[in-house]
This record gives structure tokens, C-alpha cells and sequence, in this order.
């Protein structure tokens, strides 16, 4: 039987694009092979935009909305994302002797987003993966959409057409960092993006009463009542992959994290 | 320039190393046809400039494919004297010939004895069918 490893939960207040990207990227560079799978959900303190790490600046020009935001560059790969009213995931798994070193993992993508679309369907969303592609070639990826929820891969996440999850991931010596954004509410600097509680016409309608006394996260749910979803799906998705015994905590029980934040480099590509 | 897998060297994390019968001490490195297949769609390759020094094992460059981004390791130590730019633009001939077209950059050897520690054809294979 495959051993547990042991696994941190870092539930975050909000902060600033730079704070919230160096940590993940301190918990990415820090992860030992012995050491903690680390799960964090985390908000905003401000809508900011945050780039896919080889994304242009310049290319947020052309949209006024996006030009006026606060932006980060993230990590990870992928479009770019409105962090307003969504809630954003990391998670760090150590590199372990028999994990490849280049490229995503699909397992983890499909495990993780198949335990939120389950979840997600439980409470009466139509929610499903796209199963297609807007992958663009080296030589074409001028076309590709700016924002990452007008990019589409075959794990996303829709509800009534609508991509409401989107990950990326990046590999290093040390292990894989997983970044995802789930879209709860339209943000006023998108406007042609949908969250999932402006999906409406996503809702099945079977047994949508008994699905709303079942269950307690329906429209009216609180920002923390959607965390609480979002961890408890997050987990059963690692499950899957991985045995991982999990306890809740904090950046400080990581004692050898050194966020080394200097205010800028997170910007810096 | 025709290189064959079965005359390279190779780090664990899938780069190759290829040095010609030559006295020139430079190695022209890449990455595997594992490592392409396993990256999927490529999209984006960071590369370093010539000039640049690299210590063996460390990150001389990045990759993205769709979904992720992935560092590249130098298997030699040495100084960056050629780049493959053309490549960044056609990344998808990786997927035909990740060897002769498929070279990423060139460097001359510090420490050429730094070659014996890496994989050999058939040790390479072994790992990649674990």
C-alpha cells in the first residue's frame, strides 16, 4: 500500500500580487523531498493582474480595464488572470525519485478538476471538463487569447460554456508547482468573463431543491463557505494521486521558507 | 550535422550532450525525444546569450509547453558560444528531430571530464522505461 506523505494546508488573508507570488514561489523553491505537500487558498487584496511567466507586458495594452491594474508575473505558464472576485490555489508537490522532471502532469490536472466538476455537479452546476483545445505552435501564438479564460484546454473547467477553473504548472529541481483560479463573480475589469455564480444558466434544474437543502454552498454561500468547497475538493483530487495526511497550518510552520521578497522580482521575467 | 541518440550523453533530466571527434572541446546540447513527447505542445523557449557561463546541472534555459513551464539543465560545464534562435519559432520540429534540427545551444567545455559522469545510450534508456 502506497505510505502517506504528509501535507500542509495554508488557508491565506489576502495580499499584495507580489506577496502572494513570492510565497509560492519560496514554497516551490523550498520543497524538500521529504518535506510537505503544500496546499494554499488564497485571495487578493486588490484585483491585479497576473501574467503567464513568458507573457509580454505590452500585450495588456490594448485592453484599458487590464492596463490599469496592478499586475504580477506568475511562475507558472498559461494566459493571463483578473484576480478579483475568485479564489486562487498553489499547490507544491516535492519532487520524489520517480517523477519526471519536464512537462505538466496530466494526472494531476485531471485528478484535481474531476473531483471539483463531481463536487461541483453535486450542488446542481452543470459543470464538465472542455475536452478541447486552443493550443497554439510556437509559430502561431500570436492568435492565442491574452486572458487564460478565453484560452481553453482540454482539463478546464466549464459551466454552461463558461471556463470557471483554469491551472498551470511549473517544474523545477525541487518539484511541481500547480496554480489554479476559480471565477466566482464577473470582475468589472473582464466583463466578458462569467463566474460561476453568474452562471446561473448553468444550474440543472432536476432536484434543484433537494440539492439546495443538502447541501449548504449554493449562490447565496459565503466567500468562506467556497474556500471550505474549494479545499475539501482540492483534497479528494490530490487523493487520487497521492496518499497525503493532511493537517492545517501555516507559512510559519514551514520554518525554512525564506520568502526573500524584495518588492520587485516577482515582475522581473 | 547529424546526431544520433545513441552517440549522446544524457543528464537524468532528459538534456543531451553531443561532442564531435574534434578537438574544438565543444558540446552542442538538447533535449530528448522522451523529454519532447513528455512536454507535449511546445509554445515558448527561453534561451541564454552567448557569452554566457554555465556550471554542470544548472538551469541554462526554459521551455513551455501548454500547460506548464520547465527548466533545462546544462549537462557540461562551460561558455554559451552558439544559440539555436531559429528554433524558438519552430519549436514544433522538436517533435520530428529533437537531434541534428533540434539543438539548442552550443558550449565550449570547461571540464570535458565532466562528460564521463553522464548516461550513457542504453543507461538512459533503462531510466525512461522505469
Amino acid at each position: 500500500m502506497q505510505a502517506s506523505v504528509p501535507g500542509l494546508v495554508i488557508l491565506d488573508p489576502p495580499e499584495s500580487g507580489e506577496i502572494n507570488m513570492a510565497v509560492d514561489e519560496a514554497l516551490l523553491k523550498n520543497a524538500t523531498s521529504d518535506g510537505p505537500v503544500v496546499m494554499r487558498i488564497y485571495q487578493w487584496d486588490q484585483p491585479t493582474l497576473s501574467l503567464g511567466h513568458f507573457q509580454r507586458l505590452e500585450d495588456r495594452d490594448s485592453d484599458a480595464l487590464l492596463a490599469k491594474l496592478p499586475w504580477v508575473r506568475r511562475k507558472t505558464g498559461g494566459g493571463a488572470i483578473v484576480h478579483d472576485l475568485e479564489l486562487t490555489y498553489s499547490i507544491v508537490i516535492p519532487n520524489r525519485i520517480d517523477q519526471p522532471t519536464k512537462g505538466h502532469s496530466e494526472s494531476l490536472y485531471r485528478s484535481i478538476h474531476l473531483s471539483l466538476v463531481e463536487n461541483l455537479r453535486s450542488l446542481g452546476w452543470d459543470a464538465k471538463l472542455s475536452e478541447s483545445c486552443t493550443c497554439q505552435t510556437s509559430a502561431s501564438r500570436e492568435s492565442e487569447p491574452f486572458l487564460c479564460f478565453l484560452r481553453r484546454s482540454p482539463v478546464d473547467i466549464l459551466v454552461n460554456g463558461d471556463k470557471i477553473v483554469g491551472s498551470a504548472q511549473r517544474r523545477s529541481e525541487t518539484g511541481l508547482l500547480q496554480h489554479g483560479s476559480f471565477l466566482l463573480r464577473r470582475s468589472q475589469s473582464t466583463p466578458e468573463l462569467c463566474g460561476l455564480l453568474d452562471a446561473t444558466a448553468g444550474f440543472i434544474s432536476i432536484d434543484q431543491e433537494n440539492l439546495r437543502k443538502k447541501n449548504k454552498f449554493d449562490a447565496s454561500s459565503t466567500v468562506d463557505g467556497w474556500i471550505d468547497f474549494l479545499r475539501q475538493a482540492l483534497q479528494a483530487g490530490l487523493g487520487k494521486n497521492l496518499k497525503v495526511d493532511w493537517r492545517n497550518g501555516t507559512l510559519g510552520d514551514l520554518c525554512s521558507v525564506d520568502v526573500g521578497w524584495t518588492g520587485s522580482h516577482a515582475k522581473q521575467r | 550535422m547529424s546526431i544520433t541518440p545513441e552517440k549522446l550523453r544524457y543528464l537524468n533530466s532528459h538534456e543531451w550532450a553531443y561532442v564531435a571527434d574534434d578537438s574544438s572541446g565543444i558540446a552542442t546540447i538538447g533535449i530528448s525525444a522522451f523529454a519532447v513527447e513528455e512536454l507535449t505542445d511546445l509554445v515558448f523557449m527561453a534561451l541564454p546569450k552567448v557569452g554566457q557561463t554555465l556550471k554542470a546541472g544548472s538551469e541554462f534555459g526554459e521551455v513551455e509547453s501548454v500547460k506548464a513551464v520547465s527548466p533545462m539543465y546544462s549537462p557540461v560545464s562551460g561558455t554559451v558560444v552558439e544559440i539555436h534562435s531559429a528554433l524558438v519559432d519552430k519549436l514544433e520540429s522538436l517533435s520530428v528531430d529533437p537531434y541534428s534540427e533540434g539543438w539548442i545551444i552550443k558550449v565550449k567545455m570547461s571540464d570535458p571530464s565532466e562528460l564521463a559522469g553522464l548516461l550513457d545510450w542504453e543507461a538512459y534508456k533503462k531510466q525512461c522505461s522505469h
